[in-house]
């Protein structure tokens, strides 16, 4: 017999030990107080030499170490982010893990044809409701950038659009403190009043400083809204290997954790106890063509490293990558970077995971890209569960049963089987093990073709519940005001 | 073989010390000056451009053969007359008004000025008005804009504006780059060129202004 409370152990990455956690943590303080960085937001300014900071040369600030030190410990360790009908959906800490979309694709892979075009506001819809269709799927961002919503105004309409088709976490993107303030009033309808969204916030906010060092005035005019208005948000700066950021990955990650305790110092001085989601962004820069890598193992490599020094140092909930690709269509070669990164931001445990259904370097986003994903993220999930050890999953009687039972008797037959298959295995339900016959009469198609039929169904069957008139009105009148 | 081999291989290394002493001993030597550049300099960088765009260099070793070339320059500019450099082109090169990314506008430039154009950089978030008056400065063959953000897009089609009303258009060529720039926004706010990379913003160049 068992013993009846065996614990279950559930895979776990490691990449970094204590001490190299703390050298980079460390490293991130040194570059703050010696190197220092560039605050083009005079109020900030202000705010940071009232605290002690050192100005030099205009906007150039050095940051003592004790003022991150505070600011971690102000900062909420938890972020629960709630559907838009007031569920709580995604909590944000520990070792939880979500999933969603990116944001602000040129281009997609059409639906229809295949063909890779500009994106438009349609497709926003469209990507909203596939997130909202599929299960392992948690949060929307937009996937488009799209060339029919005016300019000036793109964020709120993008905003607006993902809204009306889903009810799931959101995560967006605004421009400056002006296009903010009407995606936020856009929110608050939503959820019935700025107290209601300020208690059950869905939506979270990303905006990024610019590597190295490098903070512009509208992107602190977004991070001063939020903390005010208590939306969460996260600050990654694009500080890559080789590009923004030193080539080795130690460099990299110091860099970009600095830049993301500046974000969290101002952050915390502006509203403290605001919800703050920590991590940079660390992938390469790809040496032969520039681009900055979305299918890398650097980047997923850095983010296991940030969950890493997140259990050791900060505590607080990280944002990470995965299910992305630079193949410029979905290929073999998609398949594989969208798996390294979706199964190894599990086993690290990111807390919320973007960018799920990228193509081409983040540039072309695709429904059939995100279907896959969904699964993946499932076997993957799987995985990661371990395998529970107890009487019942030893199965001795079973083996009794079916090992004695004689002539004909077999395992497929057995009541344990009947009871436990649909626990006990990963039952895929795109992801093809049919036998070949049949796989041929079926047409013999492949993962994408497939796939591709999966988010045509969801797209054509899926039903969000439209939001009540009056919000649809309200929302209307805000982008004419626009 | 070329008279100048040895710095043409210390060029493509990206090896500044043999290279720049190369450049002095073919001085010392008493080399034409306008050689060293074509023959020694400017050959090397082709062929470094062909073998970046061909996948066998890295973009660091292609930079560094880039500055390599801008150390030996340092030597034998102060040698030509003024006027009688010839350069491929003169850009005037920057990130568009409110726009403050510059790692491709940087990488664009360096291959730029490596392919022997002279280069004008005004660095980050350059209004129309500078541009033009830039341009109007310098004599500028081509202007050539970077944008990463979709917001600051519209800012490339006001510097085409600036242009055209400071009566300077026709007399520049317009070259526009950035992560959500495509061929149909260039056609549609009538620049001359698009490039993808930086690899590419070189060709055109050059094919903007008939060289080889």
């Amino acid at each position: 017999m068992a013993s009846p409370d065996i614990t279950t152990f559930q895979p776990r990455l490691r990449v970094l030990n204590r001490e190299q956690a703390l050298a980079i943590h460390t490293a991130a303080l040194e570059i703050l107080e010696k190197t220092g960085f560039k605050m083009e937001h005079p109020r900030v300014l202000e705010m940071l030499a009232d605290k002690g900071c050192k100005i030099s040369d205009g906007d150039w600030v050095c940051m003592p170490p004790h003022l991150v030190e505070e600011a971690l410990k102000t900062a909420p360790k938890q972020i629960t982010l709630y559907d838009q009908k007031n569920a709580k959906a995604m909590e944000l800490a520990n070792e939880n893990s979500f999933y969603g979309t990116g944001s602000d694709a040129t281009f997609t892979q059409d639906l229809e044809t295949g063909e890779r075009r500009r994106t438009v506001l349609q497709d926003v819809s469209h990507f909203a409701k596939l997130v909202d269709g599929l299960e392992n799927i948690d949060f929307a961002m937009s996937m488009a950038n799209p060339e029919d919503a005016p300019i000036e105004d793109i964020y709120v309409y993008v905003f607006a659009e993902m809204v009306k088709n889903t009810h799931k976490p959101i995560v967006f993107i605004a421009d400056s403190g002006r296009d903010i303030a009407k995606i936020h009033e856009i929110a608050c309808l939503v959820v019935g009043g700025e107290e209601e969204l300020q208690s059950r916030p869905f939506i979270l906010n990303y905006s990024e400083a610019i590597s190295p060092l490098r903070f512009p005035e509208n992107v602190m005019e977004k991070l001063i809204f939020c903390a005010q208005k208590k939306v969460p948000l996260c600050l990654p700066s694009g500080s890559n290997a080789g590009g923004g950021a030193p080539v080795t990955l130690a460099g990299a990650m110091a860099l970009g954790i600095a830049e993301n305790l500046v974000g969290l110092v101002v952050h915390q001085m502006a509203g403290k106890g605001s919800p703050f989601l920590f991590g940079p962004n660390v992938s390469a820069l790809d040496m032969k063509s520039s681009v900055v890598c979305y299918g890398c193992p650097e980047w997923s490599l850095t983010q296991a490293a940030l969950a890493d020094m997140r259990d050791e140092i900060y505590g607080l909930p990280i944002w990470a990558f995965a299910g992305a690709s630079d193949a410029k269509v979905m290929d073999a070669q998609a398949g594989a970077e969208a798996m390294f990164s979706i199964i190894t931001a599990l086993l690290s445990r990111s807390n919320l995971i973007h960018d799920v259904g990228f193509l081409e370097y983040g540039s072309t986003s695709s429904l059939e890209m995100i279907t896959m994903a969904n699964e993946l993220i499932a076997m993957s999930r799987y995985y990661v569960q371990g395998i529970p050890v107890n009487d019942g999953t030893l199965a001795l009687e079973a083996i009794e049963r079916v090992g004695r039972g004689g002539p004909g008797s077999i395992f497929l037959m057995d009541d344990h089987t009947y009871n436990h298959f649909m626990d006990a295995l990963f039952l895929p339900k795109l992801l093809d093990r049919s036998r070949y016959d049949a796989w041929k009469n079926e047409g013999g198609m492949n993962l994408y073709k497939r796939c591709n039929m999966e988010a045509k169904r969801i797209l054509l069957e899926h039903e969000v519940d439209p939001k009540p008139d009056t919000v649809l009105t309200e929302i209307e009148q805000i982008l004419k005001s626009s | 073989m070329s008279e100048f081999k040895a710095l043409t291989d210390a060029v493509m290394k990206g090896d500044i010390q043999t290279a720049v002493a190369e450049t002095q001993s073919a001085l010392d030597a008493g080399a034409n000056v306008q050689d060293i550049l074509d023959k020694g300099l400017i050959v090397a960088m082709d062929e470094v451009g062909e073998k970046f765009s061909t996948g066998q260099m890295f973009v660091p070793q292609m930079l560094r053969s880039a500055k390599t070339m801008q150390e030996c320059m340092k030597l034998i500019k102060p040698l030509f007359q003024e006027g009688q450099l010839t350069a491929k082109g003169k850009v005037v090169i920057g990130t568009v008004r409110q726009d403050l990314h510059d790692i491709g506008k940087n990488l664009v430039a360096m291959m730029m000025e490596g392919a022997g154009f002279t280069i004008t950089d005004l660095g980050v978030d350059v209004s129309p008005k500078d541009f033009t008056q830039k341009a109007e400065e310098v004599g500028a063959d081509i202007v050539a804009m970077s944008a990463l953000l979709s917001t600051t897009m519209p800012a490339m089609r006001e510097t085409i504006k600036a242009l055209q009303d400071a009566g300077i258009r026709d007399k520049v060529k317009v070259m526009i780059g950035g992560a959500p720039v495509t061929e149909n926004f260039a056609l549609e706010i009538k620049a001359d060129a698009y490039a993808p990379d930086a690899g590419s913003a070189v060709i055109a160049a050059k094919k903007l202004l008939g060289i080889s």
